[in-house]
Parts: C-alpha cells; structure tokens; sequence
C-alpha cells in the first residue's frame, strides 16, 4: 500500500516535471559529474556554515551508509533468519553500520538543538513541523534498527560477529535470550520497516522529497557562468507566436529545470540569510519565492497568475539578482533565474512594473542608454584625454575599451573612466573606445526582465563589435564585464573580455605601472561587487592592486561572499523599500577603520557613495582605477 | 500697414506683438479684437479676423504666440490658404517676407521666406520687449457662423501657487530619485513661495503629475528665478524654462548642459545643497 | 468609431542641437528617434477609446522611409493599421504636410470619426496642420485638449487655460489636437510588438510641393554668453545662495 502511494505521487511529480516548458541543460558532462560528487557526495554547499553542515553530512551520508539496512530489515521481516546475501554477514559493514546510526542520531540531535533551542532567523517562514516530524521519523527508524540488532544479537541471531557492532552489542545487554526478547526483535524489526515505509509514502509529500530529487537538480544545475541568463526566443519557426514562451506568467510556463528547483527545496533558509533584500527588511526571501511557487504547482493550478498568488509583486521587483541565494543553496535551485523570468512575463507580457523603471526602459531604447542623454555627448569625457575613438573602417585596436553608459554619463563614475584611460596611455596599451558608437549592453533592461529590449542591443553591438574586429575587451563595469563576456557569446558575439582591474593588475605586476614608493600608507578596504566577484570569480586581480597602493583590510562578508551594493537586477533606477542595502554595507565597510572604500564598479561607486553620505561617515569611496592612478600621480 | 490681432491692451504678450509689429512698419499699425459676447469661439473669431483683414488689406497680421494667437491665426491661414509663421522672433517686409522663427521650443532658430500675402505670423513670447506705448484695440463684430465654441468655464482650485504664474519656482528632475524626495524642494518652495516644477523624467516615472512638469510639452514658465535641482538640461526641458529671468542650477555634476544656460551654479547633490539653503533662509530670518 | 492619429518622427535631442554642415537641419548622427510626446498621447487615447467604444483605429505619418519605425512602435500599442506617406528628405511646409494627408484621408475607403493630432511638433511647432487639415475636410478642430469623452455623435473636450479647463462640445466626425499630460502612454507589450510587425502598412510617396513657407537655414540661438556664477560646491554654498537670493528680493 505504501508502495502504492509513493508510486502514484512520484508519478504525478515526475509529470508535472515531464508537462514543464523545456529548457537546454544537458552537456557538459564531466562537469556535472563534478558538480555531483562535490556537492551531492561531498556536501560542499551544505559545509559552507560548518556546524549544520556537519549536521546534515552526518544524516545523509548515513543515510547512504544504511540504505542496505532497509533491504536486510525488508527482508528480516518476512525471513526470521535471514539477510542481505554477502554483506549482511560483513563484520565490517555492522560496524560502519553502529558508527553511523550513532552519527545519523548526533545529527539528529544537533538539528533538533538548532531548531528548538538556537531557533535561527532563516526559518522564519519554513514549515517547522514538517521537519520535526522527519527528523522524528529519521530517530525513530535509526534507533529501532539499533534495538533490532541489539535484540538479535541477544537471542544470538545476529549473521554478523556482534563484536563488530559495538553500539548494538552494548545495548543487547538490556535484553535476555527470552520469549519478551523474540517479542521485541519482532516488534523492533516492524516498528523499523513500517516506519520506512510510511516514510517512503509520506516522502513525496514533504520536503523530504529532496533526497532523491536534490541529487538528480544537482546534476542538472547551471555549469554556464553565473552571471549568464538563458536566452528567449522570439523568432522560432516552429512555435506559434501565440505561444511563444515570455517568461513565467502561469505554473506551466515553469522549466522543468524551474518545476525541478521547487520540488528540491528543504526551506532551510539558507538563502533567506544570504539575501541582501531580506537583510534589509523587505519581504523577499528567495526561499518563500521557491516555496510559493511550489505550492502552487503541486495544486496543479494552470489559471492562476504566479504573480500576486504565489510570489508577491514586491518580491520579484525587490532582488538584485546578487546571486547570494543561489552560492548558498545546497542542492542547486537558481532563485535568480525563477525571479528574472517572473519580471520577464510581468514586464513583456502585462507591462507591469515599478513606474519608476519606466524612463529606464524607454530611455534605453530610443537613446540607447538608461540615463536618457544623447549617445552624441558619449565620450565628452575623453574629449581632453587623446583617446582614440574607432569610427566604421578603422583598423581594430589591441583592446576595445568598453567604458559603459555609467562611466560615460554619471559625474561620480566617470573619473574611473578618465583614470582607466590615463593608465593605460602611460603603459602603452593600443586601446580605442567606441565613444557614441557604443550603446548600451542591455544588461538593466535585461535584469528587469524586457529580453526583448536587450536581444535588440545584444544584436546591435555584436554587429558593430564584429564589424569593427574586436578580439579583445576590457571594461570597468562588471555588469558590461558579464554580459560582454558571457551573454554575447549566445547572439554571435564572441570575445576575449577582461575586467580592467585584471589588465591594470597585470600591468602592475609587469612594472609597466609603478605606484609611487609612498603610496602603501593608506588603509583601504575592497568591496566585491557580485557581478566580478559571485557571478564572475574575478576576486584576486583587484586586491593586487589594492595592496600595491595601499594597506587592504578586509570586510567580513567578502569575495563569493560579499554582501550587494543594492544596485543590481537595474536597482540603479528603482526605488528601495525599508533600509537601504547600500547603507548596510557602507556601515560594514566603515567598521573596518580604514578611510577608502575601493570599488571597481561604476554601480558600486554611486550607491556607496551615495550609502556614505546618507550614513553620515567620511568614508571616500572611489574605483581601483582612480586610486591607482592617483597613487602615480603622487609621485615621491 | 501691419494688423495685429489682440485681446487686451494691458496684455503684455500684446504689447511685445505691438513692438515686433512696429519693427515691419513704424508707422501704420492698426491693432484688432474680437467683440463676441458668446465667449471665444477659434473659428468664429479666425472668420471675423479674415473679414477685418480682407477689408482693411494689411501687408502683415501679427498675433501674439500664446495658445490663442496660434489658433486664431492658424484658421485664419486655413480659410484663405495662405502660408503662417508661429513664434517668430523677427521680420523684415519685402516680397517674399524673410523672418525668423523659433523651432524646438526656442533652442534652434529657423530663418525662413513666406510667400504669401498678407503675410500671417504670431510672436514667440518674450522675443521682443513689451512696447510702452500701446494702440487702441478696434472691435470687429463677431461672426454669426461659429461652430466651435466654449460651452463652459470649469475651474480648478490650485492647491499653492500656480506654475505658470509663479514668481519663483524650485524643480526637481531625476536626481531627487523618488516622490518622498520632493519633500525637500517643497520645504525650499514654501519657505520661498514658490511652486514646484518637475522634469518629465519625473513625470514619466510616476512622482508628480504632469500638471508640475515644465519643458515644452508641459508647462512654459517665466519666473523672476527658476532654481533647477538635479536636472541636467535637455532641450526640452531649457524650452520650458528659457523665460526665467534668472536660473539657478544645482547638480552635481560640474559638465551638465544646464550649467551653459545658468546664471548661478552649485555643484552638489541637492539632498544635501538644498535642505542647507532651507536650513540658512531660515536662520536667516531668525528663528530657525 | 473609427479613429485616425497622426503622428511625425523626431529625434531626440539631448542637451544641445548640433546642425549639419549645410546648415539645413539638425545631425542626427547618434541620434535617437521617438514620435512627438504629445503625439504619444494622442495615439495612447485612439487606442483607449477603441477599447471603450469598439471600432478600428489607424495611424498616419508624413516621413522618411525610417519612419516606419514609429509607425511600428504605435502599432505595438494597439492601433491597427498604419499609412505611411513617405517623404523624400526634405522638408515639408505645413500647408504641404497638411494637403497630403489630406489627400491620403480622401483616399481611405471609411471616413474617420476623429482625427488625432499632437498640439504642434516638438521640431517645427508650427502649430497648423491639424486647422488646415480641418478646413480641407470641413471639420470642427478644437486645439490643446486634455480630456476627452465620447458621446452621442459629439465629444466632450477639456482644455487648460489659466485657472481652469475650458470645455467644448462638438459633434463629430471632428478634428481634435491633443498635449502631453491627456493621459500617461502605456509601455508596449512584446506580444504587442511581434503583432505590430505584421500589422498592414500602406505606403505611398506623394509629390512634395515648392513651399510656401520656405525654409532657408537653420541656425542656433545666440550664446547668452552667459557664463555661471559658481556659488559653490556643496552645502557649503547655502550661505552664497540667500545672498543671492536677498539681492534679488526673494527672499
């Protein structure tokens, strides 16, 4: 009977994975092969906060270790004297097998304690019920098969040396070779399996569900860079355009890899934690997201809109797509993907969004950038700097210096742009800039979710990119960094793109560009942005040079780690409810002592700039660029 | 003889057409309005305007660039089929009339030959001085035929002062990044009386009405000063407000375009720039 | 209703005009392209009051070939079809932008209702095509409006004058010139949009008149030469600024 119900709910869950929008994740194989051993087998995510994660390593690979058990108490059930041919007889294996179940139990307590006496902030909104009755069940089924072979062991029964059962064999002493004794061996083995078995009906039920589907999204999670969204497609012959996929509006317009994400999801809260939104007191917790969306698949509602119903509007629009939930999850759900294609179907299809984003989106469009100016006043700020600009028929330059619309027209994030310029002039880099023709990537309308505004400039630059004959890249602005480097790729454009910090550590190194002896003084502390450092690994090069110009101290919360400037996922143009993420990390930042927040983002430098003044410190917040080449400038 | 069209002698907008009207011909120029009991009807007052001028034969009409003159004038060019230049800044009389005229609300200037006679054209506002002296404003009757007419009159309770009348007005463009922001260019605007304008940036992301918005497709002021606080001057917005006397800009950046036109700069971020000027105006006056 | 707005692409100028060499028009060399804002509205109110009162609507242009971009980009908002007159280079006086589309609307095989302007181009602002279209037609044309309602063969319109709005009931069929701030333009759908590529576009290349209102060169405003007083940086300037203000009596 319990097979019978365990049967007919995986059935209905692996249909409605199979009914799901398809999605490409196949390829890639070694590393998803990778990918399982380090995070399925080898716990990694999970060990990334050590006690729970020790906690749980402890339960799961228990669980691996005992699976056999189920089939020897399977069959001692039905065959008194009976067992698993060859390894139930394995001195060894019934040592592996008390070593664990006294493990599985130390998880289980641990958890128990976290739960009920630590009480973490990442539940608050998780089904805690739920989870003390598996980790109830988990005890129940673990000491019972401990009391079963303590009890087999008392009546001699046991196929395998009791001595190699050290836990078993202490407790058989709390039993005679009695008629109770045979009693209880019976009952311990029955309480052991229907335990099991109500387990295994009750699993697909629960957020259990997770040891057998985390295993399988693991190997189906992204090997693709980070920062790399999947493409639509707008033009496919074979769709008809009435149903042409714009996101997910509908349950069944999820992926099966999305359908997969929220079948996987324990609610540990993990991600919750890692959230800069939620750490600043808005409602979105990427874990409800994935928990609400769950739910309404399971009811295999088809009508209702995922929007209000299962993820509240104010979630999808407060993320900022740092990826902090995503590094954290332990079994491989994509929280960013989920939300950017809930704003792909809300922006696209209902043109429903935060009003403010709105000049965004039609500034980008038709003057080609988000700030509205005109693409003509582009490379104004290079007018005094001797910056080659390449016009149609130019001969291709060593580096195309991709300045970005930030570094182009913001005040605060163009002396990067001057400061970049002047650095690699003095090293005698052969750059050129494509002053006004250079439009926007598309990454704010992108991140908003208007994929069909950014596959319009995705086209458009690639065209000129490969017109023109760039090979190589380097930009100041990690989003440009991302989507030159990883998105381009997916339209035609393919391109060695480096991030300036990495061409400008390099030269360091070379001596190509000398900080002066004085510089070194100065305490300086480096904030990752997401997008070079989560999305990109880029983490080292602008710490090299940081520590040639001055004293570097670290934030707590830094390299994958590092907690969001606020302004991504085209933050930069919407408003921010609750407390600002910027100030909660400009305060991070001055906690540290040192007078220099380094950054190497334009986005980062205006919002901690702007997070600096509200919060009142002196902080001086500038680009690596800028405090590199001021470090020249002072020459001693 | 020069025939300008007008509604009241103390208009200035009237006294300026007077002037550009005395710049074709010193001497002859005869100034008209319409006696329509009824109220004001644009085709029927154009039919009026067409019988004076077919009967007192000028070289020139001239009406003011306000939202009337153009209208008026633009039936009057329908009915004889004849060409109309808006919102000119000059003339010179010959055959054809060159004259110059205002296009993007005032930041390019096209020089152009009507062919046509009389030749119809309105004033740009504020191109020329008002003339001190005035002309006596004849009556025509007004026409009995009149299709379009103003049924009636609603009016509107203005919460403040007015934009477009305002003496001093304090905007705010995209760098006040929210509605909430406004609260600080509306402590700066009472403590001035002033009203509060916006750019359309501001309008188009859904902080203020439209109604606050200056520029050339919202409302075109001429304050005495016109204080811009994170606007950085796009020619639609300079249209706007190219009838301030004065113009005071605050930004933060030190290269915007609005700078060019400004007669005072400061270069901060109004968050903090203009809750200091509040703070000093009142300190100033004493008492906090 | 069967309703008709006409519209007219211009660039977007940012913050200063730059002239070609010839002195003839503006350089719109990494330019952007948008239709006149309150042409936008113009075309967002055809669309709401198709939705209100059923019928078809289509819009017009009188433009170079680029112009079908605007034409598509209305579309994507809900209007069903687009004429598009296409202009040689050059420019087009009002009364020959007036006579053609007056000659493409004589050539339409309904008549329409209303006919939609914008109060005057954000380029040329000669403020009368939509009057001389009028006339041609033998239309009533009311200018400036911000609020429209439709009645009984009439409409109800709202114009702003100092201290109100003016209201006009005309009947219809009628000609009506409309301004930013009528109503707030939707953001296209992309459903909308890959609609609106396939929606039918007429096109034809009327002959261009010699103009009676004849352009001969474009030229920039004098510089005021005006050069700011910097008062100073920050909050530090607050004291420089009441100064001035106290000088010029505001205060």
């Amino acid at each position: 009977m319990s097979g019978t119900l365990f049967i007919t709910r995986v059935r209905l869950l692996t249909g409605l994975v199979r009914q799901a929008a398809p999605t490409e994740r196949s390829g890639d194989v070694p590393r998803r092969a990778r990918n399982e051993a380090e995070i399925v087998l080898g716990q990694r995510k999970l060990l990334q906060r050590l006690g729970p994660g020790l906690m749980h390593a402890f339960i799961f690979w228990g669980f691996l270790v005992l699976a056999p058990t189920i089939l020897i108490a399977l069959i001692g059930v039905v065959a008194k004297d009976s067992t698993l041919p060859w390894l139930g007889h394995q001195g060894w294996y019934a040592l592996l097998v008390d070593i664990f179940c006294v493990l599985v139990l130390g998880g289980v307590i641990a958890a128990l304690w976290i739960r009920k006496l630590q009480k973490p902030s990442r539940f608050e909104g998780s089904h805690l019920g739920e989870a003390d009755l598996i980790l109830g069940l988990i005890a129940t089924i673990v000491i019972s098969l401990l009391l079963w072979h303590a009890t087999r062991i008392a009546l001699h029964l046991n196929e395998w040396p009791a001595s190699w059962s050290p836990v078993s064999n202490a407790l058989s002493h709390l039993f005679s070779d009695n008629q109770t004794t045979k009693v209880l061996e019976r009952v311990f083995v029955w309480i052991h399996v229907l335990t099991i078995l109500g387990f295994l009906a009750y699993l697909p039920r629960s957020k259990h569900l997770h040891i057998f589907v985390a295993a399988v999204n693991v190997w189906f999670g992204r090997t693709r860079a980070g920062g790399r969204l999947e493409p639509l497609k707008f033009d496919d012959p074979e769709v008809p355009e009435d149903e042409l996929r714009f996101g997910a509006g509908l349950a069944k317009d999820l992926t099966w890899k999305q359908v997969l994400d929220t079948f996987s999801c324990t609610e540990c809260g993990r991600c919750q934690d890692a959230c800069p939104a939620f750490a600043t007191g808005k409602i979105l917790s990427p874990k409800l997201v994935i928990m609400g969306l769950r739910d309404l698949v399971l009811a295999q509602d088809t009508e209702t809109p995922l929007v209000p119903t299962a993820v509240p509007a104010d979630m999808v629009w407060d993320c900022v797509t740092c990826g902090a939930c995503v590094q954290a999850c332990p079994v491989s759900i994509e929280h960013v993907d989920h939300i950017v294609d809930l704003r792909r179907h809300l922006v696209m299809v209902e043109s429903s969004f935060p009003a403010e984003a709105e000049p965004m989106l039609r500034d980008v469009e038709r003057a080609s950038n988000p700030w509205g100016k005109a693409q003509s006043e582009r490379a104004d700020w290079a007018a005094e700097l001797g910056v080659r600009i390449l016009e149609p028929g130019d001969p291709a330059p060593e580096y195309l210096y991709w300045v970005g619309c930030a570094a182009s027209f913001d005040e605060r994030a163009r002396t990067s742009a001057g400061a970049t310029a002047r650095l690699l002039q003095s090293a005698g880099i052969d750059f050129a800039i494509l002053g006004p023709r250079e439009s926007c990537t598309g990454d704010p309308a992108r991140r908003i979710g208007n994929e069909y505004v950014f596959q319009a400039f995705a086209e458009q630059n690639v065209e000129t990119l490969n017109e023109a004959g760039v090979t190589k890249i380097v930009t100041g602005c990690p989003h440009c960094f991302n989507t030159l480097g990883n998105e381009y790729p997916d339209f035609g454009g393919t391109y060695e793109v480096i991030h300036h910090s990495e061409l400008l550590a390099e030269l360091v190194s070379d001596g190509r560009i000398k900080p002066s002896k004085k510089a070194g003084q100065l305490p300086i502390t480096y904030h990752d942005s997401c997008y070079l450092a989560r999305h990109n690994d880029v983490v080292e090069a602008p710490r090299e040079i940081v520590s040639a110009i001055g004293k570097p101290i670290e934030m707590r919360r830094s390299r994958k780690s590092t907690f969001c400037c606020g302004a991504g996922g085209a933050h930069m143009w919407m408003e921010e409810r609750g407390k600002a993420i910027n100030e909660e990390r400009v305060r991070e930042a001055s906690a540290t002592g040192a007078g220099t927040l380094a950054v190497a983002c334009p986005f980062c430098t205006v919002m901690l700039d702007d997070g600096a003044r509200t919060a009142g410190t002196d902080l001086r917040v500038a680009d690596v660029a800028t405090l590199l080449s001021e470090a020249i400038d002072d020459d001693g | 003889m020069v025939l300008v069209f007008a509604e009241r002698s103390d208009d200035e907008l009237y006294r300026q057409a007077l002037t550009f009207a005395r710049s074709i011909d010193p001497d002859q120029v005869h100034a008209v309005g319409i006696n329509d009991p009824a109220g004001y009807s644009p085709d029927g007052w154009a039919t009026a305007l067409t019988r004076v001028t077919e009967e007192r034969g000028p070289t020139v009409v001239v009406g003011p660039g306000t939202e009337r003159g153009n209208e008026v004038l633009a039936h009057v060019a329908a009915v004889l089929d004849l060409p109309m230049a808006a919102n000119c800044v000059s003339a010179t009389p010959g055959d054809p009339l060159t004259l110059t005229r205002v296009r993007w609300g005032g930041s390019l200037l096209e020089e152009a030959r009507l062919h046509g006679s009389p030749a119809l054209l309105t004033v740009a506002p504020h191109a020329v001085a008002a003339d001190e002296q005035s002309v006596e404003i004849e009556l025509a009757p007004a026409a009995s035929e009149a299709i379009v007419r103003v049924s009636e009159r609603v009016e509107t309770v203005t919460a403040g002062v007015s934009l477009a009348d305002a003496d001093v007005v304090v905007s705010g463009g995209r760098g006040v990044g929210s509605a909430e922001g406004f609260a600080v260019i509306e402590e700066l605007a009472a403590l001035l009386g002033a009203a509060v304008g916006c750019s359309r940036a501001v309008t188009s992301a859904g902080w203020r009405p439209h109604t606050d918005q200056v520029g050339q497709t919202g409302t075109r002021i001429s304050p005495s000063l016109y204080i811009a606080c994170g606007i950085s001057g796009a020619t639609q917005h300079m249209a706007g407000c190219k009838g301030a006397k004065k113009l005071m800009a605050i930004n933060p950046d030190n290269e915007a375009s609005i700078f060019a036109s400004a007669d005072y700069a400061v270069i901060g971020d109004l968050h903090e720039v203009v809750p200091a000027i509040s703070a000093e105006i009142r300190r100033t006056r004493g008492g906090g | 209703m069967n309703i008709l707005v006409c519209v007219k692409r211009v660039p977007l100028t940012g913050g200063k005009i730059v002239l070609t060499d010839d002195e003839r028009a503006i350089s719109t060399r990494h330019l952007g392209f948008t239709v006149s804002p309150h042409e936008e509205c113009g075309v967002e109110e055809a669309v709401r009051l198709i939705e209100q009162h059923g019928g078809s609507s289509a819009v017009l242009t009188l433009g170079p070939p680029e112009a079908e971009e605007q034409l598509r980009d209305m579309m994507a908002l809900g209007i069903d079809r687009a004429v598009h007159l296409v202009a040689d280079g050059e420019e087009w006086d009002p009364q020959a932008t007036a006579n053609a589309i007056v000659d493409a609307i004589r050539s339409q095989s309904e008549p329409f209702d209303l006919i939609l302007f914008g109060n005057e181009s954000a380029d040329a602002g000669n403020y009368q095509v939509a009057v001389r279209v009028a006339h041609k037609l033998g239309l009533p044309v009311v200018t400036g409006i911000k609020g429209i309602a439709v009645g009984d063969s009439q409409l109800r319109l709202e114009q702003e004058v100092p201290g109100g709005r003016d209201v006009y009931v005309i009947p219809t069929p009628a000609v009506v010139t409309v301004k930013e701030g009528l109503n707030l333009p939707r953001y296209p759908s992309v459903p909308g949009r890959l609609r609106a590529k396939r929606k039918p576009l007429d096109t034809s290349t009327p002959a261009r008149p010699e103009p009676m209102l004849e352009m001969i060169k474009l030229t920039l405003p004098p510089d005021s030469g005006k050069q700011a007083q910097v008062l100073g940086n920050g909050a530090d300037a607050a004291p420089a600024v009441v100064t001035v203000l106290d000088e010029l009596g505001l205060l």
